[in-house]
């Protein structure tokens, strides 16, 4: 392991262990400082990730919470689609799909590229009719598409509000939630940037803290990582357990396999095998 | 054995020591792990250093920021509060007393 898997591997532990992203963030940055300065392996200097993420995680305070998996009692059904079929044309882009998701759970779509993943989640979202099925949701629903979920000529700070007047919420309370939903991802947004100004992994930041900021009981979330980099990549995987320990309902759509082992609930898309299962 | 006593030690006194070297001046991780095994305390990791430092700052005895430096990367510089001086000083204080009579108590044994 080198120093940077080393650096890596122990975010992930930190996140693992409930630290608030930002603090891990300093925790990370600061070892880092120490094994360029010292020149040192992370082992000698630090042990292993997981033993030192523990005791960073002890020195921070309150007992971390319980690790995830299936120790886990996931709470009701927030989510229940069942029998969704649609077609375009003579085409079947899904055929009898279902899922359910209970609160304090993440399912990940999974499949190949045009095999219906968007189309389920826009369903799920009630934003395509099905041919057949039914979806039921219980509680507030959030949705976050691939792309095209901010406006080039607002800022940042508008669409916090824009997107709280929607639910509600005030003005002065919607930017405090916005703000600190892109807090959350690496980005202390300026208040003076258009959003098509902003990068394109800048973007999905904004675009995926529009829907975490309200805290909505089901988040459907259409792959909406893309441009980020690996650090943000990790932070948004962390927030993802953390809101499913909070008791959401995440359901996420993914073409990467690598955390898969780490969600409770997989539904694959792809026609050849339609597989489904628990975990 | 030797080791298993000296890092026991440690434990109860290595926040007093980092506190007395953040009373001298500000710092960050690595100057003070260097600092502590100048003074021939160390060598302390830093998977021993860093959690004793978020434990100081976390109960206000010490504050730290970022701070990029002339030429080599940014770093964390911890200084020391108004209640860490305090706490230094009663700290301080107690573990004179202690360390007095403990080496009172072992020198008797020299006398006999």
């Amino acid at each position: 392991m080198n120093g940077a898997q080393w650096l890596d591997a122990f975010a992930a532990e930190l996140g693992r262990r409930g630290v608030d992203p930002e603090t891990a963030r300093h925790v990370v940055a600061e070892a880092a400082t120490h094994l360029r300065e010292s020149g040192e392996h992370p082992t000698q200097v630090f042990g292993n990730p997981s033993g030192y993420a523990s005791a960073v995680a002890d020195s921070l305070g309150p007992p971390p919470p319980p690790p995830p998996g299936p120790a886990r009692r996931p709470g009701p059904v927030r989510l229940h689609a069942t029998g969704i079929s649609k077609r375009y044309g003579r085409r079947t882009v899904l055929h009898s799909a279902d899922l359910t998701v209970r609160a304090g759970q993440i399912a990940a779509i999974v499949g190949a590229n045009g095999c219906g993943k968007s189309t389920f989640l826009r369903i799920c979202a009630g934003l395509i009719t099905p041919d057949s099925g039914q979806v039921q949701v219980v509680g507030s629903l959030g949705y976050c598409p691939q792309q095209g979920g901010t406006a080039d000529f607002l800022l940042a700070d508008e669409h916090f509000t824009l997107f709280g007047a929607g639910q509600g919420i005030s003005r002065r309370q919607a930017l405090t939630d916005g703000r600190s939903a892109v807090r959350v991802l690496g980005w202390d947004a300026p208040s003076d940037t258009l959003a098509r100004h902003l990068s394109g992994g800048t973007r999905q930041k904004l675009n995926l803290a529009l829907t975490t900021m309200t805290q909505p009981d089901v988040l459907l979330l259409d792959e909406p990582y893309q441009g980020f980099d690996r650090g943000t990549y990790i932070n948004f995987w962390d927030q993802l357990w953390q809101l499913r320990d909070a008791g959401r309902a995440v359901v996420v759509v993914t073409h990467l396999l690598t955390q898969l082992d780490r969600v409770d609930v997989v539904l694959d898309l792809t026609p050849a095998a339609t597989t489904r299962g628990g975990r | 054995m030797e080791t298993d006593r000296r890092s026991q030690w440690l434990r109860g006194v290595l926040d007093l020591c980092v506190l007395a070297l953040l009373d001298e001046q500000e710092s960050y991780g690595y100057q003070l792990a260097q600092a502590l095994d100048m003074a021939g305390i160390g060598p302390i990791q830093g998977g021993t250093l860093y959690p004793v430092l978020l434990r100081l700052q976390r109960t206000g005895l010490i504050v730290a920021d970022w701070r990029a430096g002339d030429a080599g990367p940014a770093r964390k510089y911890y200084r020391l509060t108004e209640t860490g001086r305090q706490a230094l000083r009663h700290g301080g204080h107690d573990w004179q007393t202690f360390s007095t009579r403990v080496t009172t108590l072992i020198g008797k044994g020299d006398d006999r």
